[in-house]
Formats: structure tokens, sequence, C-alpha cells
């Protein structure tokens, strides 16, 4: 019996998908800026891009974290009764170790979430969505603060953790809950500075290059300056003034340590310049938003 | 859809907006003007980036200046520019942006390739939007526009860049969007022929006014007279329009057709004089004005000034040059 109804599956194909509507929930401003905060990090960490976007991120982090590693190996490694035989860093002190890797990595995070945005008009279309100008600002500083505390906050946490487990962490639980609180607030000063001065610095161009060059620019010049107030006044507090420096005397002060021990630099204006560059970086990069068209 | 009401914009000394008013609804419609007549500073107050000086806009009866968020959730843009970021997988892209306008993203995901598969890119979708030609980038921004599924699509120039047979695919696309899947689409264009092709009506801004506004067969049927085209020796022809043009009526010549105007028995008298010379009438039927006559501000008013809809219409061209021998074109008889 012929059946005439029955073809041959290799010539169907599909003219038309139609149209689907979508009744369901949405997610609302909140996820408009987890999302942008995702992709903003992926974008900075270059994760779902080529091997060459990674090899800058991944580089300068694991730099940041091979001192870590390397203390923490040493804990390991080494009878506990010849670990006096050598200097390990405190956690205030750590950041000395790395500051070359966290001024690389910042230098060019923030310009990769920012520029890139201005530059392929991405701004215009997340502008057209639920997002506004200070939630889309508050989505940026989140994903730059998220993916500088990998390199801030992260490798003094793994040191304080590998600690811990291997019985070198500070003595009693109430000791152990204050270490982590001061690594956790060192990292975040030290995060929320950095994101604020990039991210103002980022905000004065779509291009990412020029960035770059400009925070390392205000970086170098920031401490010129400095140096030079603290030479020519004697005051020591100008040297505040440098970002850098600034970053490796917040850590051992929030540790209750004593930063730079020749320097007489008080708590006020080393918080205060903290104060001054985050709040002053986040202000430009706000000021700059609003005055940018979007649709255009 | 959309309500704009005495609508005025001022950047520093520059009017862009001087008060606009017109109503947009369903369908598919086309935002024209010139360089500077204020289309793309309408579009950033219909997505509440702006807020105007003065006058009201109303989205889906929200004001977009106070409920942003809630009006931009419905609304899918498509910029005019080509910028996209050249390292991203399209339908990542397209994800994204679907995500960020409200979509979970297991939904959001689904949608994007559905989105990209509509506009015609669903083979290309893993493609970074760098490696893509202009007409594809424009289609990947028309469907980071949709895949929200959204009420209302804006569309900055989205034919800019594109060959003809791109343009062709690209029109039928928004024409699509907006008759089969119910999308209300307002295209910004300064392309009459695009807009007269595939809208349903065109609001027309010239000099931060609304110069004309409505269904394209409300601003096409305000022409005067009548347009006939002879299927006739051109003697015979001749001897008609010489007829029709003793009793008062004016002729001009628009390629094949005579525009014929006159009194409101005009059309008794064309009728009367072709059935007195037995000659054959191929078309004959109201004259209707093209958007380009309405936009020059030779439409439906010799003077633009008189009628108000073309008030501040920039004036029309210079005649064209008289054709050698016979009568000329646009001439009147």
């Amino acid at each position: 019996m012929s059946s005439p109804d029955i073809f041959d599956g290799a010539e169907a194909r599909i003219l038309d998908r139609g149209y689907r509507r979508y009744d369901g929930e949405r997610t609302g401003v909140n996820g408009s800026v987890r999302s942008v905060v995702v992709h903003s990090i992926q974008r900075g960490l270059g994760l779902r891009r080529s091997i060459w976007a990674k090899v800058l991120p991944v580089a300068t982090a694991a730099i940041a974290y091979v001192p870590a590693i390397v203390f923490v190996g040493i804990v390991a490694l080494i009878p506990a009764r010849r670990l006096t035989d050598f200097v390990l860093p405190t956690y205030g002190e750590y950041y000395g170790y790395v500051i070359s890797a966290i001024l690389l990595f910042v230098a060019f995070a923030a310009p990769e979430m920012l520029c890139t945005d201005r530059r392929s008009g991405m701004l215009g279309i997340y502008l057209a969505s639920p997002l506004n100008r200070d939630t889309y600002l508050l989505a940026k500083a989140l994903a730059v603060a998220t993916t500088l505390a990998v390199v801030c906050l992260g490798p003094p946490l793994l040191m304080l953790v590998a600690n811990i487990f291997q019985g070198q962490g500070p003595e009693g639980v109430g000791e152990t809950l204050l270490t982590l609180l001061r690594v956790l607030g060192a990292g975040a000063m030290i995060t929320l500075l950095y994101t604020g001065v990039t991210m103002g610095v980022a905000s004065l161009t779509d291009r990412k290059a020029i960035a770059t060059a400009g925070v390392i620019l205000l970086l170098l010049v920031s401490g010129t300056i400095g140096g030079t107030l603290a030479d020519v006044t004697g005051t020591d507090d100008y040297l505040m003034l440098s970002v850098s420096s600034l970053s490796l005397d917040i850590g051992p002060r929030v540790h209750g340590e004593t930063p730079f021990d020749q320097l007489e630099i008080t708590s006020l204006s080393s918080y205060l310049a903290w104060f001054g560059w985050t709040v002053g970086g986040f202000a430009l990069a706000r000021f700059q938003l609003r005055r940018l068209p979007v649709t255009r | 859809m959309i309500r704009i009401d005495g609508v005025v914009k001022q950047w520093g000394p520059t009017v862009a907006l001087a008060g606009a008013t017109c109503t947009i609804g369903g369908g598919v419609t086309g935002l024209l003007g010139a360089n500077g007549a204020g289309k793309t500073t309408l579009l950033g107050m219909i997505l509440g980036l702006t807020r105007p000086d003065a006058g009201r806009i109303e989205v889906f009866g929200l004001d977009p200046s106070t409920a942003g968020p809630e009006v931009r959730a419905r609304i899918g843009y498509s910029p005019e520019h080509h910028l996209l970021p050249p390292d991203v997988k399209a339908v990542d892209l397209v994800r994204h942006v679907a995500e960020v306008n409200g979509l979970p993203h297991h939904e959001a995901t689904n949608r994007a390739s559905d989105a990209l598969w509509q506009v015609g890119l669903g083979e290309e979708r893993g493609r970074p939007v760098g490696t893509m030609s202009t007409g594809q980038r424009q289609r990947v921004k028309l469907a980071q526009a949709l895949a929200h599924d959204p009420k209302l699509v804006l569309l900055d120039e989205p034919t800019d860049g594109l060959d003809p047979v791109q343009r062709d695919g690209m029109l039928e696309l928004i024409h699509r969007i907006g008759h089969e899947f119910g999308i209300t689409v307002l295209l910004s264009s300064h392309l009459l022929e695009e807009v007269e092709r595939i809208c349903d009506a065109a609001v027309i801004l010239a000099g931060g006014v609304v110069a004309a506004a409505g269904s394209l067969d409300e601003l096409r049927g305000d022409g005067e007279g009548l347009s006939i085209e002879f299927d006739a020796e051109p003697h015979e022809v001749e001897a008609v329009l010489t007829t029709i043009h003793h009793s008062g009526a004016e002729i001009r010549v628009n390629g094949r057709n005579h525009l014929i105007t006159g009194d409101e028995h005009l059309f008794e008298t064309v009728r009367d004089a072709v059935a007195r010379h037995g000659v054959g009438v191929r078309t004959l039927g109201r004259r209707t004005v093209s958007l380009e006559e309405i936009f020059l501000g030779v439409g439906a008013a010799t003077d633009p000034t008189e009628d108000p809809r073309l008030a501040g219409l920039p004036a029309p061209p210079p005649p064209p040059p008289p054709a050698p021998g016979g009568h000329h074109q646009d001439e009147p008889r």
C-alpha cells in the first residue's frame, strides 16, 4: 500500500520560527544591575573572550598571589620550631610585596569595564534599559570593586585561611575574628580606593589605552607631588597625597601596625586622604556620566 | 501608546523641540525630519533619558521622566551607531541585553537565540560581532531590541549603511515586527521612501515642531484635484486637456500622469471631456501627495505658511529646468 503523505525527512526545513511572547516574571532593576556586574567582571577578567584578553588579568592576579602562596608554603613545609628563622610579613605588610602587581591590575581593569561601554555604544543600550545613570554607575562600581578585590583582598585572606588551617593563625576565636575583620577591612579600603580613583580617571575618556596611561600617570604624579611637598614642608602627612603610598599605609594602619616606621603620618591625614581620593573618584565618574549624551 | 503634548526642549541656545505635539499609536510609525529637527531628542525623551523643559510625554500612560525604569523595561532600543563590542559573540550580547532588560538567565538564553533566528542570523549567532558586516550588525542591534519582548521598539536609522538588498530585507523585517509580531515600532529615519514603504503612520518634525502627523492615508489623501493617466494618442490627449483647461482647471504633468486641479465640479468636467473625445483612461483617482511633497512643503498648499501642518518646513526646491520641446514637467498649462 502506498503512503503518499509520508515524505523524506531530509527535505524538511524550518521556514519560520514564529514569534513567541513572554509573559513571565521580570527581574527589574536588581536583575539589570546583577547582569551588568557579572558581564563586566567577565570582561575585566577576560572571561568568554579570546586567550589574549585573559593574559594580562590572569598574569597580574597570579603575581599578586605568588607571595601569599610562598608564605603559606613556608608555613606548611617548615617545622614550627624553625619558623622563627624566617621573617614572614604581617597581613598589613603583605601589600608592600605585591603593590606592583596591584597597580598594574588596577590600571587595566576599570578602563576595560568603563571605556569599552562608551566606545562600543553599549552605554546607550544600557541606559535604554531599566537602568538609569546612577544604577548603571553602581553596577560598574560593584564590578570594578569585585574584580579589584581579587588582588587587593584575596591574597591576605588566602594567607589567613591557610594559616588558620595549619594551626599558625591567630590564637583564640576573638583574635581570629578580629584579624579576619582587619583583613577584610584593609582589603575593602584599598579596593574602594583604587575603584574610585580608576573609575574617575576612566570616566574622562572612551579610549582604554588613554585611561590606562592616565591611571599610571596619576599614580606617578601624585607620588611626585606628595613626596615633594613632604620634603619642602617637612610634613610627612603630604605623602598621603600619593595614591600608591596611601594604599601601602592603609593596610598596616587598619591592622594596628605602624606603617612607614621612620615617618610621622597621622591616622587622620591617612583616612582623610583615603576619603578624598575615593569619594573624589566616584564623584568625578558620576559627574562625567551625567553629562554624556547617550542616544547619539 | 505615546502622547506628546507641547514638548519644549532647549540645549543651551539651541531649541531642539519647540512645542511638539502628536500621538503615536500601534503598527509602524515613521519619525521623519532633517538633521537637527529634534528626532534624537524626542527618542531620548520617550526613553526618559531627557526631561522636557515644558510640556508632557506619556508612554504606556506613564511619564518616562519619573517612571523611567518601568517604561524602559517595555521598550526595545536600537541605536543609530554601528558600534557594538567587537569581541563579544552575537548570542552573548543579545542574551546579556535581554537579561539587563529583565529576563531571567534561562529565558534570556532561549530568547536571544530565537531573536537572532528571527533577524536571519541564526547560523551566525556564535560569531563575534566584530567579524560581522554592517548589515549583520544592524540585525544584531535589532535582535537585542527584540529579545526581551518589548511592547514598543525604537529604531534609530536602522537601514543606515546597508546596500539595497540588505535594506529591502531589513525593511521587510521591520514590517513583520510591526504587523506580525504585534510590537509597536517607531522608526526614526530621514529616508522618506522607507517610511512610505513600510509605515502605517508618520510624524514629521521640522524646526522643533510636528509639521505633520497621522496615518499615511491621511497625510497623502489631502492632495487637491485628480490624477489621470490616459491610454490614447498624444494628439487625443492634447485635445482632452485643452477642453479641460478651457473650463478653468489647472494641469500639471507628472510622469505619465496629469495632475488636474479646479473647482468643485472638476470630476464632472474631466469625465465629460473624456467622454466627448472618446479617449481611453488607464487610471483616474484623487490626487495623493507623496511624503516627499509633504516634507518639502509642496503638497497640499502652494504656500507652506498657509497650511499649519507645514509651518516651519524647509522651502520647496527650485523647479526643474525646462525639458527640450513639448510641455514642461510640473509646469502649469
